[in-house]
């Protein structure tokens, strides 16, 4: 457990020193499209005026996932570099899974200190440029919150150990942008059943979850997902990208 | 039991698509007594790097075991890693932190109090020369100052066994000899050592016992003298002679002449350069002399020599030590 804590200090320690650029990188994102879709487009009638309290946890979801994709995947990238830094790590007294949880622990923590960064942001935001007031429930949101921060670092690690570092260019452009489409951001779930049968192969997009509890948490008043699927999707996609990930990790570092 | 036990280990790289499985090591049996300084030679690709890997807990070998200290490194590699510390082939400290840093965190890692691994750190960058380079970023140091920070942060946690795994590669000659130095004092103070090398000199100047080491085997294993000595014949005398007729066949059937080389002509000394392995003994010289003159050559010079390591190797590999 030492050697757990010391590890996870020392991402954090680095992180913090790197805190105002991810600060900036988290936050442009989410206040960029809550001036679009939250006060421009409105007002040009070319979007419902309830698309901008559907947007909200949509946004947030969107910011933890990135936050915590790359929370594991760009420092993977130097770890698994030719000079392996990641060696360090391993030779510590820990076991390589005990590293992996670790990695998605930190991960997890920065896609948390950014969801509820941006969270705040968008509130005041939204409620200068277009009056419009979301009131979450704080201890709804909270747990679902941290949750998603797992989920997201998760699946940072899995697709890090998975995909070399010459292809995550692409990984943004064919994995993580038609999951931010398809994930329910924009849009509530509940509202695909116009699309018959096709709404649940949204299912199949982890972020769907991760956009859907946000709802439940920041806009308890819009329609959100049943919480028995909602949460028997989060923790499954948790365990399965932990799994995953972890695996190849393990893979990845011990030849 | 010795300190460090490595018996059978084997290691097979397995088979991608295009390429077979590699054999990268076949059967390595040593032991590393308490305190020594052990070496594995060998040239590259021989699988001394694999050696360490598998007593390290970085590669997982295939069969085989290794103990440190009796500790089974597969069974139980939480225990096995307190216990040794490892300086690896590429520089690998971690970039986003300060040289202080890297040192304090490694000690925070196997859980070392505060005051201890302030205090560790100070005296090891003052051991290792580096107490002004403690702020830096360790991108920033030269290649011979960032192998010192390697051995620094190695030793942080007080480990029973260094390993080395071609710590002098890329070094330039006067960083290596400080390097050199600095792994003699650790020795001095008791720590078991073990280096991997393909470079003679390093070999020979500081290992206590050698490993040669060739596709995956251990060829032999003794003391760099005891290597040498085992040679044939135990020496080395080379003459440059002007002769009409080749003088090998006759040279070697001379008593004490275990085997002649023709070396070639050698600009300096003029004549041609003959290299026999002699067993040194009474009369030996003055046979040597008396078979020249008998047939009709002139002696131009002699030289007794000691063989090297590099004789050993390319005596027992049939071939020279790939750099």
């Amino acid at each position: 457990m030492t050697a757990f804590l010391a590890l996870l200090r020392r991402d954090l320690h680095v992180a913090s020193r790197n805190a105002v650029p991810l600060l900036v990188a988290t936050l442009t994102q989410p206040i960029l499209v809550v001036l679009v879709f939250g006060n421009i487009l409105p007002r040009l009638h070319l979007v419902a005026e309830e698309f901008r309290t559907v947007i909200v946890p949509g946004l947030m979801s969107i910011t933890m996932l990135m936050a915590g994709v790359q929370g594991v995947l760009l420092p993977l990238t130097i770890d698994l570099s030719g000079s392996r830094e990641v060696d360090e790590r391993i030779l510590a007294p820990i076991t390589i899974l005990g590293v992996a949880i670790e990695k998605v622990l930190a991960g997890a923590i920065h896609a948390g200190v950014a969801g509820l960064t941006a969270l705040p942001a968008m509130m005041v935001l939204m409620h200068r440029v277009s009056g419009v007031d979301v009131h979450p429930h704080w201890a709804v949101l909270a747990p679902l919150a941290a949750v998603s921060g797992v989920l997201s670092a998760a699946f940072g690690l899995t697709l890090g150990t998975h995909v070399p570092p010459r292809f995550s260019g692409l990984l943004f452009a064919v994995v993580l942008g038609p999951l931010m489409l398809f994930g329910c951001a924009y849009y509530p779930w509940a509202a695909l059943g116009a699309l018959g049968p096709l709404q649940y192969l949204f299912l199949l997009n982890p972020l769907v979850f991760m956009s859907e509890a946000m709802r439940w948490g920041v806009t308890p008043d819009v329609p959100h997902m049943p919480p028995p699927i909602l949460l028997t999707g989060l923790l499954g996609f948790v365990l399965l990208f932990t799994f995953l990930g972890a695996r190849s990790f393990e893979r990845r570092t011990i030849l | 039991m010795p300190r460090v036990f490595v018996q059978d280990l084997v290691k097979t790289y397995p088979g991608r698509r295009k390429s077979p499985p590699v054999e990268a090591v076949r059967g390595i049996s040593f032991g590393v007594e308490a305190g020594e300084f052990f070496g594995l030679l060998g040239p590259n690709g021989a699988g001394k790097s694999t050696t360490i890997g598998c007593i390290n807990t970085l590669v997982r070998p295939t069969s085989g075991r290794v103990l440190i200290d009796g500790v089974d490194v597969v069974a139980a590699p939480r225990e096995a890693k307190r216990r040794i510390a490892v300086v690896p082939q590429t520089r690998n400290l971690d970039r986003d932190l300060t040289v202080r840093e890297v040192l304090t965190y490694h000690g925070r890692y196997f859980g070392l109090p505060a005051a201890e691994r302030e205090a560790r750190a100070d005296r090891l960058l003052a051991e290792m020369q580096i107490e002004d380079k403690g702020g830096a970023k360790p991108l920033t140091l030269s290649g011979g100052q960032q192998q010192r920070v390697m051995i620094a942060r190695a030793l942080m946690h007080d480990p029973r066994v260094l390993l080395l795994d071609e710590p002098t590669t890329g070094l330039d000659p006067q960083a290596r000899r400080m390097l050199w130095e600095t792994l003699r004092g650790l020795h001095q103070k008791g720590l078991t050592l073990i280096l991997t090398t393909h470079y003679m000199e390093e070999a020979d100047r500081l290992c206590e016992r050698l490993a040669i080491i060739d596709h995956g085997q251990i060829l032999t294993v003794d003391t760099p003298a005891a290597l040498k000595k085992g040679l044939p014949g135990g020496q080395i005398l080379d003459v440059w002679v002007d002769a009409a007729a080749p003088l090998g066949p006759r040279l070697s059937t001379i008593a004490g002449v275990i085997r002649v080389e023709a070396v070639g002509q050698d600009g300096q000394d003029g004549g041609e350069r003959l290299r026999l392995f002699v067993d040194p003994g009474d009369g030996l010289l003055d046979r040597v002399l008396h078979a020249i003159r008998d047939a009709g050559g002139l002696l131009h010079h002699v030289s007794l020599t000691s063989p090297s390591l590099e004789d050993v190797y390319i005596h027992l590999t049939g071939k020279e030590l790939r750099e």
